[in-house]
């Protein structure tokens, strides 16, 4: 059964709401998830621990489903962060210089080489 | 409202900076002048990303709450207690959550850490770095010749060129991004190092090695696996720029091919 949202992604939120509240009636915590294409127009979120609960999103066209299946992809903190500590490394390789430390977080240990936290 | 709880209490227990901090029992009630007998409890912390989770004790699976870390500043606070710090928020009806730290130490770390640890304040540090290594590119860039070049005469340009040399007597900078990682990491999409090619002798065809002098590199084709959920961006103008370069390079290739072809082999 598929009911009609308004669906709206925040930060690693993706909250829901039913088309005429302003109040959302849910969000999912976008971390530890994986996101698939299902058949067309479709995608699910399933989340690590879990992974044959899918919340599954019709979209109205196959265009739509691809940009939200690549923004999701890219909501999670753990997402920013690998990223950031890739760059970080691409820099450091290039330029011999840790580009965090003028922001006087490079001792952080969220942004170390090697620090999986999943 | 519903949330994915138990899928977020899982991420709440993975590792991350942790400690006891007392929390102050809010009243709602804006208009309170004086908060006599404000009490505090004692909860276990859980930062995580830019969720700061509470925990009723130390061993309790999942959390009792959590505080979003989004349009709010950490401050230092005038209560009575000491090493006391507050969270608040843009949005003037939110709560503040009054928080007590063990001591000096503990209470500056907090503050430290909760203030970098809004989603915002991540996505500034990422875009200023895909900034500065677009920046790093383009000057290495610089140094590489233009894809239309003679072969020979290039390869000797380029090899002479001294911003090139010490990348090609330190091979292990120039280590393929993939073998300093583990699983979960980089896939092909942005400048990873080439792997091995530049250390071999002169044999290589020109364009691979003017592609490692680089230090850039690109995708080698051998090494693309497709990672599900690849960190760098593939929108980064670095990549886009290297991807157009040595397409650039590609199709001088091939016209050189077919034109060695049509006279014949040579």
């Amino acid at each position: 059964v598929l009911k009609k949202r308004l669906v709206k992604l925040v930060v690693n939120f993706l909250f829901y709401f039913r088309t005429d509240e302003a109040e959302p009636i849910g969000a999912l915590l976008l971390e530890h998830c994986r996101i698939t294409k299902e058949e067309e127009n479709v995608f699910s979120i399933s989340f690590i621990e879990e992974p044959e609960r899918k919340y599954c999103f019709e979209c109205d066209s196959e265009e739509q489903c691809q940009e939200w299946i690549e923004a999701l992809k890219r909501a999670s903190y753990e997402f920013m962060r690998r990223s950031l500590i890739f760059y970080r490394n691409e820099i450091q390789k290039m330029t011999g210089k840790d580009p965090l430390e003028q922001y006087g977080i490079s001792e952080e240990a969220r942004f170390q080489l090697g620090t999986h936290k999943q | 409202m519903k949330l994915n709880e138990r899928s977020v209490a899982h991420y709440a227990t993975c590792d991350s900076p942790t400690g006891f901090l007392r929390k102050r029992v809010e009243r709602h009630h804006h208009h309170a002048h004086h908060h006599h007998g404000t009490s505090y409890q004692r909860r276990w912390f859980v930062l995580k990303g830019n969720l700061l989770f509470y925990f009723e004790e130390r061993e309790s699976r999942e959390p009792m709450g959590l505080v979003v870390l989004e349009g709010c500043t950490v401050e230092l606070c005038e209560a009575a207690e000491e090493f006391a710090f507050a969270i608040r928020f843009d949005d003037a009806g939110a709560r503040a959550y009054v928080l007590v730290a063990d001591g000096q130490a503990a209470m500056e770390a907090w503050v430290k850490a909760l203030s970098r640890a809004s989603f915002d304040y991540m996505r500034l540090v990422v875009r200023e770095l895909e900034k500065q290594l677009e920046e790093a590119c383009k000057s290495l860039a610089a140094c590489c010749k233009s894809p239309r070049r003679s072969s020979s005469s290039g390869r000797k340009r380029h090899l002479s060129n001294p911003a090139l040399l010490p990348l090609q007597e330190k091979p292990t900078v120039l280590e393929n991004g993939y073998s300093t990682w583990g699983s979960g990491v980089p896939g092909g999409t942005t400048c990873p190092d080439r792997d091995g090619g530049h250390a071999k002798p002169p044999p290589l065809p020109p364009r691979r090695r003017s592609a490692a002098s680089s230090a850039v590199g690109f995708p080698a084709p051998s090494l693309l696996p497709s990672m599900p959920e690849s960190p760098a961006s593939p929108e980064t103008d670095c990549f886009s720029k290297l991807h157009s370069w040595y397409g650039q390079e590609i199709a001088v290739l091939r016209r050189e091919w077919q034109e060695r072809q049509k006279r014949g082999h040579p």
